[in-house]
């Protein structure tokens, strides 16, 4: 398997990609080039230099400093809207598959379809407006928008599961259902809620970028890539860098971490593995 | 020959657009740009200026007017006469003023409108104009005596202001969406949301004005006015946000840009009346972290002037007192040690939708975070922050620019949304009010600006810029606003 992923080539894009933003977003953890609020107002708009890699903003702060610290948020919000969705979509998933045919089973789907329904962002935005914009609530709107695709995904693996052989011998032997789920759904499902995971992700960072433009995400002064394009808007024909930066690194990330689910999907898909 | 027909085609369109966009600029209407839209056009039915800015001079008049350069001058009054102990005026009206539904307008509607604006039902927002009249004369048609209970030295430029206009009687309760006035223009159309319609109106006691019909376009973000402008769908803006955008605007060989002063004293509003800023050693050590500089120049690129109370520079009694709260960090961490708090505090900070507020409330908290006080930035629109913190005082912070002339009275409003109360604040307005001379109005002001500083009611930013961009050719726009006003019959192409 490893053989075949060193083969594929937007797997390795995209994991070289992804690894590379990750390494930047925990590394600005522990250190920046500069403070990436410290406001200098008398160097504002500034092009890069030695000091300032790639430039100052509009309150003199570092460029480079605020798009790092905006990876970090970008990918917790990606981290924590994909464990939402998969979380509950998974468990609401694999309960459905479980009890096909009853009640209960199209009373969840029928839910989730419900929310499905609904255009993920759109929907977050009405969300906001309730729960009052900030970087935490739009995570949890985001997330709750995941729930209905990680259950849809979960529910048709594990009922084609439950459908092979190994499960019915496992049935006649009288194991316990939880133990069947454990042993034998779960990591048969894995890859595929691991592909989806990794679309989902590029998605969210995607929401978020989204959202914090319109004011309703991350909050000043914490750093994100959406509210920076916002920022950048009036000061286009001055300084167009500051609008290409964070634009391109929210494209970069949703290119690698869709790369990277791509490459996941052939590589972890079991019918290639027959092949 | 499909080329040839294509060719024709293509120069009777060229010729059409160069048609229409002459017909457009057609030197008889002109598009007016301003960033905020009125809730209502009655100017005596709320406190939003983007009604005077609308109305002022266009639909509606009074009395007496404010020019360009802040002088009054006679408008519905042709002129008037005060007595020599200043508590009675005669006011002259003018014979041939007559509102748009062809009523000519008379004392009795000058007594009709002030009678109304101090009703006990009455929403104007600056009852103060009117609080000091005992007794409306109306001897003659033509003739309106006023006598005072009081001396109110700001009498005649209240009567000045856009909430002292003239209603009639038969058309007021409609003036919220069909405005009956007696100015140079009337009203035409209200496509809610986007633009508004005057056209001219011939029958004004004034010199006819040069334009024929005028458009209010309301563009709120700042970005698209600077788009608009530079695609020439507004003839002019009359304040735009985006400041930063001016040296680009400045490039333009089609536009001419002019920075002025408004009369909105930007301030940093301190909840007064709730802990922990009820106590002034708190309230100083914020108004010591912020370098009032720095946020002119984060705000509004610098375009403002800085104040160090909440008084214009424009006004012949201001004083200098920028000097009073200097920025001092060091000092700041001390005094708020000093009221209980060394290891700093949190407040809210919440921001109507301006980019002054904005980004100005971006720069202050980043300030206010060097002393160790971390504020919370809630971005609200302007309905939710009339509601939340101008109505209920729900907040800590803001940011809001007052842009009324002369309104330091505010201070003395009871129940004012910053909560700030003081008997010797009160004592040296009377001091204003009652002023004969000069000299005597000129120390009660200084009083009066020193006591809120003193009191460190609020922090005192900057005086909002006027940046008005407009096509090359129209001219009569005022560069400064000593009132928030768009008198249209003012403008013309040449």
């Amino acid at each position: 398997m490893i053989a075949r992923a060193l083969r594929h080539p937007s797997f390795l894009i995209g994991a070289v990609l992804s690894l590379l933003i990750c390494t930047v977003a925990l590394a600005s953890l522990f250190w920046t080039p500069e403070d990436p609020t410290k406001m200098r107002i008398l160097m504002r708009l500034k092009g890069p230099s030695a000091e300032f890699w790639l430039g100052t903003d509009q309150f003199g702060r570092d460029v480079a400093s605020i798009l790092m610290v905006g990876a970090r948020n970008a990918l917790l919000t990606g981290l924590v809207a994909v464990a939402i969705g998969l979380g509950f979509g998974l468990m609401l998933g694999v309960m459905a598959a479980q009890m096909k045919g009853r009640w209960i089973d199209d009373a969840i789907m029928r839910a989730l379809d419900f929310v499905f329904a609904f255009p993920a962002v759109l929907s977050a935005i009405l969300i906001l407006t309730f729960l009052g914009p900030g970087l935490v609530n739009a995570v949890i709107a985001i997330g709750i928008f995941n729930i209905p695709v990680f259950a849809r995904v979960a529910r048709g693996a594990t009922l084609q599961v439950l459908a092979r052989d190994f499960i019915r011998a496992a049935q006649l032997a009288r194991v316990p259902k939880l133990v069947i789920l454990r042993r034998h759904v779960l990591p048969n499902i894995a890859g595929l809620m691991i592909v989806q995971a990794s679309t989902q992700f590029a998605l969210a960072i995607l929401a978020e970028a989204g959202l914090s433009y319109l004011g309703l995400g991350t909050q000043p002064p914490n750093p994100s890539w959406g509210r920076m394009l916002n920022d950048a808007q009036t000061f286009l024909a001055m300084s167009p860098r500051l609008a290409l930066l964070p634009g391109l690194a929210i494209a970069l990330s949703v290119l690698a971490f869709n790369l990277l689910g791509d490459g996941l999907r052939d590589i972890l898909d079991p019918r290639l593995e027959e092949r | 020959m499909i080329a040839k027909v294509l060719k024709q085609v293509l120069l009777a369109g060229i010729g059409a657009l160069a048609a229409s966009g002459a017909i457009a600029q057609g030197k008889d209407s002109v598009v007016i740009c301003q960033t905020l839209e009125p809730p209502i056009l009655d100017p005596s039915g709320g406190a939003a200026a983007a009604i005077r800015e609308v109305t002022y001079g266009n639909i509606f008049e009074g009395l007496v007017a404010l020019d360009r350069n802040s002088k009054i001058i006679p408008a519905l009054a042709e002129s008037w006469e005060t007595s020599a102990d200043g508590m009675k005026y005669i006011f002259r009206l003018r014979k041939n003023a007559k509102f748009h539904d062809g009523t000519p307008m008379t004392s009795a509607d000058v007594k009709f409108s002030f009678d109304r604006a101090v009703a006990p039902d009455s929403k104007n927002a600056q009852k103060w104009i009117f609080q000091p009249i005992s007794e409306i004369a109306t001897p003659a048609p033509d003739v309106v005596e006023i006598t005072l209970k009081q001396f109110a030295s700001d009498f005649l430029y209240g009567l000045a202001w856009g909430d002292a206009v003239i209603f009639s009687e038969k058309s007021v309760t409609k003036a919220a969406t069909d405005p009956v006035g007696t100015g140079p223009f009337r009203f035409k159309s209200w496509n809610r949301g986007d633009r508004l319609t005057l056209e001219r109106f011939d029958g004004w006691w004034g010199a006819k004005p040069a334009l024929g019909n005028a458009t209010f376009r309301f563009i709120a973000d700042p970005q698209a006015q600077v788009a608009a402008l530079l695609a020439g769908d507004c003839d002019a803006h009359t304040n735009i946000g985006a400041q930063e955008a001016v040296p680009q605007l400045k490039a333009d060989p089609k536009l001419t840009v002019t920075v002025g002063r408004t009369e909105g004293e930007t301030i940093v509003a301190m909840n007064n009346a709730k802990a922990p800023l009820n106590d002034v050693r708190v309230r100083r050590a914020l108004a010591m972290a912020v370098d009032r500089k720095l946020v002119n120049e984060g705000a509004v690129s610098g375009f403002g002037t800085p104040i160090g109370s909440h008084f214009s520079p424009n006004h012949p009694d201001y004083v200098d007192l920028t000097g009073e709260t200097p920025f001092d960090p060091k000092k700041a961490k001390a005094l708020l040690a000093e009221a209980g708090f060394p290891n700093g505090l949190s407040l809210t900070l919440r921001l109507p939708p301006p980019a002054y507020a904005r980004r100005g409330g971006e720069v202050v908290a980043a300030m206010l975070a060097e002393i160790g006080v971390k504020t919370s930035i809630e971005p609200l629109e302007w309905p939710q922050w009339l509601e939340r913190v101008f109505r209920n005082k729900d907040f800590d912070l803001t940011i809001v620019s007052h842009v009324e002339p002369m309104d330091l009275n505010i201070y003395t409003r009871d129940n004012y949304y910053f909560g700030y109360k003081s008997e010797a604040l009160n004592a040296a307005f009377q001091k204003i009010k009652s002023a004969r001379s000069d000299a005597e109005r000129k120390a009660a002001f200084e009083a009066a600006q020193r006591q809120i500083v003193q009191d460190q009611v609020n922090i005192f930013l900057f005086m909002l810029p006027k940046v008005t961009v407009a096509k090359k050719g129209l001219s009569g726009l005022w560069e400064h606003a000593p009132l928030p006003a768009t008198p249209l019959a003012e403008l013309r192409w040449q």
